[in-house]
């Protein structure tokens, strides 16, 4: 099976964008949480994927696992001899995947947690500009203290999908798990938006008041959303670690992490998932595009096409936001029950 | 060490203005704004282009600077901003909006760039340092006197003076006041909100260019240099509290002397590796800050203060 690597592009920004602002929509479209920091939370999973999995397997090789591992000239070969036994051994790529997975959602949950402290006692903006600054902040210490993930050098992240091939077929498969993954992800946050807790953040985000007469403890359920929607962010950033194979802090920016998923989100409907799904497709889409080809967009327009691509998303940004707030799929009242289950319901009751 | 208190203070001048800039907008608005990144940036690049083109001294285009992004913050409230102020958007929504604009603007800086870069042969544009082109006024022993260390804070002292003297004594700035404080009572009495609140977005603009302008020689300038300092900048203005004009331009230069001084004081004490957390510093005393006091500087209750002060000083006068 041969797919154009143009497509490949196309579906793994796609993925990896939706899980991102899939965990986005959990905190501002369904919380009401002006969440400015998604970078923190992605940054975390990426680092857990860049230091956990090729510790485990230095330390299980005999080979040094501590504070040396993030040294550029050590890791390169290091993380070089790891794939090579991952890929003879596909139980053990499943198993330190999984495993990883799991790390990068703890750590993510934990960093959620720790910014639960000022979005209990922030408001709006100063609660945004906050979480702007944790991540920045992170991204700042991941950047400069080598022995977590090698700094300015970075490290190279172990590859679990090499044991099921090289090269086209390492990215074709990659590219389709971790689209599975952001597929199961869309169904657990649509399950979640739909049950009592989903329901909860959407009250309280429509009236802290009305929700709390109603018996809601609000700072836990703040605290909740910020928990899940970081554990997701977290996972979509280890699997982008996963996926390219190193971990860079610098490319771990705002801009990139936290502002595109805000214009996916808006783009595609506040607090729709299935409206977020439209919106990260079509701009991870367009966003492909210009990208493949920007050789052929130099010869038309007498401008670089990268900045075509910004002053795209920021135009995007600006007329949705003045002229369809609501986005593609606006949000719905959320249907508990199916109408066939209503209708049981009634008919048991007649009886 | 001379040098470095001299360095900071034009830099935290600098800063200090562009967090005026930010209140200005927030108050008057309800706005906070992004696009301060870009505005600030085009300030560093009219500086930049205009004097490598033109000539001169960098000095005569700093003003050019600071009308430019006035400009382009009128341009901001009469596209976008006026007609979600009046839909009566939410904060979260107006911050989104100018953040749009921040990628429009970030992307012609680049687009500028690249066109001094072609078409003028300009191989700085891309990053180019200012400060190499500023003048020694004198030596105080071996320690070279800028001309910036002297001119930011100059700058920053005349304009805290004149918008102070704007807003307090003239008509004008007294309706701006009214205005900001109760629009529908304002306009009652046939105080025009829009035009406050152009005049804000004029005001606001304008000092985040003339800010630009003189980091401009303080800091090396590249497209992305608005993007970078731009938290600096929300650090002056959520520390000084966001409801005052005096407040920003004190948090800003809190924020600007604490990161020079103090990453010098800690790498005394822990050795150079520290040097590279600078620009934690704006973001620590920011968190720091806003968890302490949930509402800036400005949410202190300094009456009370002053209360208890004055009662203190009362019972130890009997």
């Amino acid at each position: 099976m041969e797919i154009p690597p143009l497509v490949l592009n196309i579906l793994i920004n796609f993925a990896i964008g939706l899980i991102i602002t899939l965990s986005l929509n959990l905190e501002v479209g369904y919380a009401g949480l002006p969440q400015f920091g998604r970078v923190l939370a992605v940054l975390v999973g990426a680092i857990a994927a860049g230091a956990i999995p090729g510790r485990i397997l230095a330390a299980m090789m005999g080979k040094p696992a501590g504070a040396e591992y993030a040294y550029h000239l050590i890791n390169y070969r290091l993380v070089e001899e790891i794939n090579k036994v991952l890929a003879t051994n596909p139980l053990l790529s499943a198993a330190i995947f999984v495993l990883t997975l799991v790390f990068a959602a703890l750590l993510g949950g934990l960093i959620g947690y720790v910014t639960a402290y000022p979005a209990i006692r922030l408001r709006e903006a100063y609660l945004g500009i906050t979480l702007l600054a944790f991540g920045d902040a992170l991204q700042i210490i991941a950047w400069n203290y080598q022995p977590i993930v090698g700094a300015t050098q970075g490290v190279l992240v172990p590859d679990p999908f090499r044991c099921i091939g090289a090269g086209h077929v390492r990215f074709v498969s990659a590219t389709f798990i971790i689209l599975g993954i952001a597929i199961l992800i869309f169904i657990f946050i649509e399950k979640l938006g739909r049950s009592p807790f989903g329901r909860a953040l959407k009250a309280m985000r429509d009236s802290e008041v009305a929700a709390k007469v109603y018996g809601k403890n609000i700072p836990r359920l703040r605290a909740q959303a910020l928990i899940v929607g970081s554990a997701l962010a977290a996972v979509g950033g280890a699997l982008w670690a996963f996926y390219t194979g190193s971990m860079k802090a610098i490319t771990y920016n705002r801009l990139v992490w936290t502002f595109w998923p805000w214009a996916y989100m808006m783009l595609g409907g506040t607090g729709n998932n299935v409206g977020v799904l439209i919106g990260v497709l079509v701009f991870s889409t367009v966003r492909t595009l210009i990208y493949s080809y920007k050789g052929l967009l130099t010869t038309i327009i007498p401008v670089n096409p990268a900045w075509l691509e910004y002053i795209l998303v920021g135009l995007a940004i600006v007329l949705i936001v003045m002229f369809r707030p609501q986005g593609i799929l606006p949000e719905k009242p959320a249907l508990t029950l199916p109408r066939e289950k209503i209708e049981k319901i009634r008919e048991s009751i007649k009886v | 060490m001379l040098e470095l208190i001299l360095k900071a203070l034009a830099y935290s001048s600098g800063i200090a203005l562009g967090a005026a800039g930010i209140t200005i907008i927030y108050m008057a608005t309800g706005t906070f704004n992004f696009a301060h990144a870009s505005l600030v940036a085009w300030g560093f690049y009219i500086v930049f282009s205009l004097y490598s083109i033109l000539g001169g001294s960098p000095y005569y285009y700093i003003p050019l600077a600071a009308l430019f992004s006035g400009f382009l913050g009128v341009l901001i409230y009469v596209t976008v901003n006026r007609r979600l102020l009046k839909a009566r958007a939410t904060m979260v929504t107006l911050m989104m909006s100018t953040l749009g604009i921040d990628l429009i603007l970030f992307a012609f800086i680049n687009i500028y760039a690249d066109y001094l870069t072609e078409h003028y042969k300009l191989s700085a544009a891309r990053y180019f340092v200012l400060e190499l082109k500023d003048y020694v006024l004198g030596y105080v022993g071996e320690t070279p006197i800028k001309a910036i260390c002297i001119v930011a804070p100059i700058v920053m002292l005349a304009v805290t003076l004149s918008i102070h003297a704007f807003l307090k004594k003239s008509k004008f700035g007294i309706a701006m006041r009214a205005a900001i404080e109760n629009p529908s009572l304002a306009s009652v009495l046939g105080i025009n909100p829009e035009v406050v609140y152009l005049t804000a977005w004029f005001m606001g603009g304008a000092l985040a260019g003339l800010a630009g302008g003189t980091l401009s020689l303080v800091i090396s300038g590249h497209p992305a240099v608005g993007m970078e300092t731009i938290v600096t900048f929300f650090s002056g203005a959520i520390v000084g509290g966001l409801y005052s004009v005096f407040g920003s331009l004190l948090g800003g230069l809190l924020i600007g002397l604490s990161e020079y001084i103090g990453i010098y004081s800690l790498s005394m004490a822990f050795g150079g590796g520290v040097l590279v957390y600078r620009p934690m510093i704006p973001l620590l005393i920011m968190a720091i800050t806003l968890l302490i006091y949930p509402r800036g500087l400005a949410g202190i209750n300094w009456g009370r203060i002053k209360a208890f002060l004055t009662s203190i000083a009362s019972r130890g006068g009997r």
